[in-house]
């Protein structure tokens, strides 16, 4: 079947269309923190949460009784609950000698369990039956027709019609689907695990896998008929197409049906999503896949296995699925019972005898017997809920005296209120949170101040949370300022490190660098230390087929040494270890631009390189006797420039032959030609910034932290990452604002440009920045992992400086140690353990060299806040790790567009966070990844739990949760912005993104004016004002009824 | 020449198919329990002892027919979703292999025994069956599961339990098995062992589908600490009989 151009782009715009609600899912070596509702993010925050509950079947809010815990530790306001509780009341109508506060304040404080059931049989007339211990009447004629409708709805409502013979007839088609579909995709987007790699693929995800499925041993002996399927079209939009037909799926529901389709492994979806859509991400231009492909092979695959052999007599089209719930109502109700889960087990034996007996009259019997059973049961059930509620609010009379249609009233209510019920939690969580935060700032005038003092040293951080812990300890040891930004210093780079040939974004993801910055040595080149060698070399060992089986015995003691080392003497074995390696050479950065003749220059270079070694290579010539007439003369011609190449036949004494296709191969296999010339000259313009793009940078960062004047003597870049040892999990301990990884060489980039004498000058004229001769930016590097601060780049600084270097060294580790002494009690088993700074330091360093560690640190765990302003809204007061903390200063901001570059870039990032930490908690198995302990690393970009999984995508549960429960908090992230009202009004209406976020309450937002000290908080669709200090027993009430 | 009534009968009470389903049938008839238990320990007493006041041994092909049945109930034992059945099932595979051992010889109390240490095993099922159909209305696998997370002493002795029934070390069934394997002929050895095969799948199938998966629906209650010190110290005195049986007989 070949379809039309048209038919085929519609099929595509659905399949676009259906995935919208997956997010992205980027490689682990470079972990983003998403929110795993982004696609649904145009929605209100309620709705959303509703919807993104149905379609990735997980939980979008804590269990109860976590919040009755938090309700117990005083973490939720009792007076909040209360006023939440009275509003829902008043918006209800009353029922005859019925409290229903009350009843709704004890369901929330003292039931652990929904009140609400999910009966499908029993009425109120049931339940207020079994209430008053009376018979339920038997039902003599159940009516055929609403059961008919009730299993069209749960069977064919867009569910993907494997799923609903699985809940029929008791097959595991879903799951085995899943997981053929998995072993593709590991075989297919596979980066170097495995050893063996999938034949053709290079033409693409289904064209590769349409050659290997119709060679399927496997296949053809389970009775699939894949070739079959195939051959009806040509192309993976046919192939949909047909399949969609087959199965009976009318038009309109495609794009529901796929979003079905794709939520089932939204992890292999996210990341083909990001995959298709990254741009020069090299295993994509090598090997290009994308959802079309995806789906094809998902449809292919499943109308196979419902045509297989031993399936092929079941009703598996949407018709045949419609004829038999219409001819046998009973007999499908009963195994939608029995395979469906919702039996009651004590009738599941009957049932399944009758269905497997098939006789009618039988199954009818069982089937009304089944029903009578299973409504006494259910309101039963309901009844005890009822009379449970009642003695818990001390109203068990009046329950008595209920009618039934009051009972209907009341369980209605109930039900509407625990549909609600989360919400309340989390406003209840949010609006302490908040009364704590805006109890805890300390916002100051406007006015200027008189002149403070030169501090010591000034230290830019990243406004990571871990950032506000080791700038508290900092500035309390001594005469530091600290300030922070986004931890790629607002420079957007491209980096390629020293002895690599690929390039990492250091921003965050929804920035796409333009400059390229090159890490360059002087140091000689030297061959690989031996041990690196040694290394590389078991490693492949053990990744090859045959060899472990050989090697094993012969090499295995030598794992048995390492594994004693890292187990039992972490520290002391992984530095040992790390002796054994070559030292890093001292590097500098390639940022400036190169000219047109630099570039030709470098090109020339590298050109010449290249032609010296292959002559040597080709010819077995000695380097010495390679001239570099020889050279230029072999260029030129390569190039086309000339169309002989004279000097070289003769010197070499080559036949004219000879030296063609040497030329040949130079152009070919070298790519010494001309086109390719130019596209290096391309890439080199990519190379560094120019002195303009330069000062810009380094004026607006400066100015955007409110850092114009008083600069001190050192000023400190520093960028963070994290170290830890067996954890596929560690770039998401890195820096979110430099794309998951380590935020040191955004330091270096920045430092290098503020260091310069042009840059300065230009921003003393164009900026109004005066950066004192006398001061120096230096690089440094805060590892979360262990609270170390190393400073980078030292032998650039001005032999000057160098007498204070050991006074900042000696604040450093103090800020490091105090750090960890107040991180770690956190971290280990036994909270009360008393631990001195040098203990806790030590203990932290531990952490990072154990390769055993789940939880090497706490990372992001416990975000809450993001201030937006000056230091001196927060210096006074701790938030022990709950905050992202980013400088600004409104008054040097007056047209708002730093404000609104602080919004659009860390603010969204920090949602991101906060957004995956939440999701991460309420349902650590369906939007986090699990426990670590199972997880094994698929491809080399994601984990799976055991040996086949879809990709988890979440946060590991160590990572969130203590001993099971949430360890972070789960709330939406509170913004505050440190200005005047109308200010950050407008600069929040004038960007979309986080207009939206504001106006759907993805995130509360909060303004601090500092003039009047007022706060004013975003809620129910208009700015609310709020006078501060707030009275700490009342504010949540005042604070919830926002 | 063995009476042929006496065969028939023992073929009823040492459960050969198709008199086998006369077993199964009274068995799951018999809900109660004890009276559930009783069975499990008289009923192959009975064909044993039959058996025993007969002076020849039975007809060799009686072991081919115990080798066939033993495979087609522990195959039949995979698909079985409720509890009961499947002890039911499971003792009809293993008391079939006693005409093994009766046929290579084997005689007087070390046959009751033999018998006992399949069947004492089923009975600690039954007893967990029992609890689990007084938590969730019935011990029926693949419809709540998760009994790991919300009564993990049930669980533990369930597994153990569990294992014991299906011949693991070091129960007496796994020493009962060894014996019949080295006194027996290859192809009966094989059948044997394809049986064994089939309880250990069946009986990870069992374990899957109701200690396996997350906690769900309303929270069920454990069984006491002394009771499962109780059912531990069974099992203790089980492995250990297991051990003297190793010690007296291999």
């Amino acid at each position: 079947m070949n379809i039309a151009l048209g038919t085929s782009l519609k099929i595509r715009s659905m399949i676009h269309m259906a995935a919208e609600p997956i997010p992205f899912f980027w490689p682990m070596r470079t972990f983003i923190h998403h929110n795993p509702l982004h696609g649904l993010e145009d929605m209100p925050f309620t709705e959303a949460v509703e919807r993104g509950a149905k379609l990735f079947h997980g939980r979008t809010f804590l269990p109860r009784k976590v919040y009755q815990k938090y309700l117990a530790a005083g973490e939720i306001n009792q007076f909040a609950v209360a006023a939440a509780i009275q509003d829902f009341v008043g918006n209800h109508e009353r029922i005859n000698g019925i409290a229903l506060d009350k009843w709704l304040m004890s369901l929330l404080n003292e039931m652990e369990l929904p009140f609400t059931l999910t009966n499908t049989l029993a009425d109120a007339g049931d339940v207020h039956a079994s209430l008053n211990s009376r018979d339920i009447r038997p039902v003599e004629n159940m009516n055929l027709a609403d059961l008919e409708s009730f299993l069209c709805n749960k069977l064919l409502d867009c569910r993907p019609i494997y799923e609903a013979v699985d809940t029929l007839f008791g097959t595991d088609i879903g799951n085995e689907l899943d997981e053929l579909v998995i072993r593709t995709c590991l075989d297919f987007f596979d980066e170097g695990q495995s050893v063996w790699e999938m034949p053709e693929r290079g033409r693409g995800l289904f064209a590769a896998w349409r050659c290997v499925a119709k060679r399927n041993l496997r296949f053809f002996l389970r009775g699939f008929h894949i070739s079959r399927i195939l051959e009806a079209a040509d192309t993976p939009e046919g192939i949909i197409a047909c399949v969609m037909q087959q199965l009976g799926i009318p038009e309109e529901q495609w794009i529901d049906y796929f979003t079905r389709e794709l939520s089932r492994l939204h992890g292999w979806v996210g990341f083909i999503r990001w995959r298709s859509s990254a741009r020069r991400y090299y295993w994509a231009d090598q090997y290009p896949a994308d959802l079309v492909d995806f789906m094809a092979i998902r449809l292919t695959l499943a109308l196979a296995l419902l045509n297989s052999r031993k399936l092929k007599r079941l009703a598996h089209t949407m018709n045949d699925l419609e004829e038999t719930i219409h001819s046998n109502t009973i007999e499908t109700y009963l195994r939608h019972e029995l395979y469906g889960k919702t039996i009651l087990p004590e009738m599941a034996f009957r049932v399944e005898r009758a269905i497997q007996l098939g006789n009618k009259e039988k199954l009818e019997a069982v089937f009304y017997e089944y029903i009578a059973v299973k409504r006494n049961h259910e309101a039963r059930h309901q009844a005890a809920r009822f009379q449970e509620l009642a003695r818990l609010s001390g109203n068990q009379d009046a329950l008595k005296r209920l009618s039934a249609e009051d009972i209907s009233r009341l369980q209605n209510i109930i039900a509407d209120f625990e549909k609600q019920e989360g919400m309340l939690w989390l406003h209840a969580l949010e609006s302490r949170a908040i009364g704590h935060l805006l109890n805890g700032l300390t916002p100051e005038s406007g006015a200027d101040g008189p002149e403070a003092g030169r501090p010591f040293a000034q230290a830019m951080f990243c406004i990571d949370t871990r950032s506000e812990r080791i700038r508290r300890h900092l500035e309390s040891v001594g005469d530091y300022q600290t300030f922070g930004i986004a931890g790629f210093f607002g420079v957007p780079v491209s980096f390629m490190p020293h002895g690599k040939g690929s390039e990492t974004h250091l921003c965050p993801v929804i920035v796409t660098p333009k400059n390229l910055v090159l890490e360059i040595t002087a140091a000689q080149y030297q061959d690989a230390a031996a041990i690196t060698t040694l290394e590389k070399a078991i490693h492949e060992l053990k990744e090859s087929v045959l060899a472990p089986f050989v090697t094993v015995e012969a090499i295995g003691l030598l794992f048995g040494f390492d594994m004693v080392g890292k187990t039992l003497i972490p520290q002391t074995y992984n530095r040992w270890r790390r002796h054994l390696h070559e030292a890093r050479p001292s590097t500098r950065l390639l940022l400036d631009k190169l000219s047109r003749r630099q570039a030709d220059s470098v090109l020339r270079a590298v050109q010449r390189a290249v032609i010296e070694k292959a002559v040597e290579r080709e010819f077995g010539i000695e380097p010495e006797k390679i001239t570099d007439d020889i050279t230029r003369d072999v260029r030129e011609t390569a190039l086309g420039r000339q169309h002989r190449a004279d000097i070289f036949t003769r010197e070499l004494g080559l036949n004219d032959e000879a030296a063609y296709a040497f030329i040949g191969r130079l152009q070919g296999a070298y790519r010494i030609n001309r086109d390719f010339s130019h596209l290096q000259i391309e890439q080199l313009g990519r190379i560094g910034f120019t002195l303009d793009e330069q000062v810009t940078y380094v004026g607006t960062a400066l100015r955007t932290i409110g850092l114009m004047k008083n600069f001190s003597r050192f000023v400190l870049l520093v960028g963070h990452g994290s170290t830890s040892e067996n954890n596929p999990y560690e770039s998401a301990l890195d820096c979110g604002a430099c794309g998951g990884n380590h935020g040191l060489v955004s330091g270096r980039v920045l430092a290098q440009m503020a260091n310069k004498p042009q840059v300065r000058r230009a921003l003393r004229r164009q900026h109004d920045i005066d950066i004192p001769d006398d001061t120096w930016f230096i690089p440094a590097f805060h590892n979360t992992t262990t609270d170390e601060l190393h400073m980078h780049d030292l032998e650039l600084i001005p032999p000057s400086h160098l007498v204070y270097i050991d006074r900042l060294r000696n604040g450093l580790v103090a800020a490091s140690r105090l750090s960890a002494h107040e991180r770690v009690p956190d971290l280990t088993p036994d909270e009360n353990q008393e631990t001195g700074p040098a203990k806790a330091f030590s203990l932290a360093q531990r952490n990072s060299m154990d390769w055993s560690q789940v939880r090497p640190e706490w990372g992001l765990s416990k975000n809450a806040y993001f201030v937006i302003g000056r230091r001196s809204l927060t210096k006074e007061f701790a938030l022990h790790g709950r905050a992202f903390l980013h400088s600004y200063d409104y008054r040097t901001d007056p047209r708002r567009r730093l404000l609104e570059n602080i919004l659009t870039g860390p603010l969204v990032v920090g949602q991101w966070i906060n957004m995956e930490h939440y999701f991460s908690v309420v349902d650590n198995e369906r939007f986090g990844s699990g426990s670590k302990v199972n997880h094994n690393v698929a491809g080399r970009f994601g984990v799976m739990t055991g040996n086949i999984s879809d990709l988890r995508t979440g946060l590991p549960s160590q990572t969130v949760l203590k001993d099971g429960l949430p360890y972070h908090e789960p709330i939406r992230l509170i913004t505050v912005i440190e200005a005047p009202i109308e200010h950050a009004r407008q600069a929040i209406e004038g960007v979309v993104a986080v207009k939206k976020l504001v106006h759907n309450g993805w995130l509360r937002m909060i303004v601090i004016d500092p003039d009047t000290r007022n706060a004013s908080l975003y809620a129910t669709e208009r700015w609310h004002e709020i006078k501060l200090p707030i009275d700490e027993s009342s504010s949540s009430e005042e604070l919830f009824a926002l | 020449m063995m009476d042929i009534v006496t065969l028939l009968l023992a073929a009823v009470f040492l459960p050969l198919f198709p008199f086998s389903m006369v077993f199964n049938a009274l068995f799951e008839r018999l809900p109660h329990p004890v009276l559930r238990s009783v069975m499990l320990l008289v009923w192959p007493l009975i064909g044993i002892y039959l058996l025993q006041g007969e002076r020849q041994l039975p007809p060799d092909w009686t072991v081919i027919w115990a080798s066939a049945t033993a495979i087609l109930y522990g195959f039949r034992l995979i698909a079985i979703r409720d509890m009961g059945r499947w002890i039911g099932f499971l003792a009809t595979s293993a008391w079939s292999l006693l005409w093994v051992s009766i046929n290579a010889g084997m005689n007087g109390g070390w046959l009751y025994q033999f018998a006992l240490g399949f069947s004492v095993p089923l009975v600690m099922l039954v007893i967990m069956a029992t609890h689990i159909g007084a938590r969730f209305g019935a011990a029926y696998t693949g419809l709540y599961g998760g009994l790991a997370a919300t009564t993990p002493r049930l669980s533990g002795v369930l597994v153990f339990a569990t294992l014991a029934a299906t011949a693991t070390p070091v129960f007496p069934a796994f020493f009962i098995m060894l014996h019949n394997i080295v006194s027996s002929a290859p192809e009966i050895v094989a059948a044997m062992l394809i049986a064994w095969l089939l309880w250990t799948w069946a009986s990870a199938r069992l374990l899957q589908g109701l200690i396996v998966g997350s906690k769900a629906g309303e929270a069920v209650q454990d069984i006491g600490k002394v009771l499962t010190w109780l059912y531990a110290l069974l099992m203790a005195v089980l492995a250990l009989s297991g051990l003297y049986l190793a010690g007296g007989r291999l």
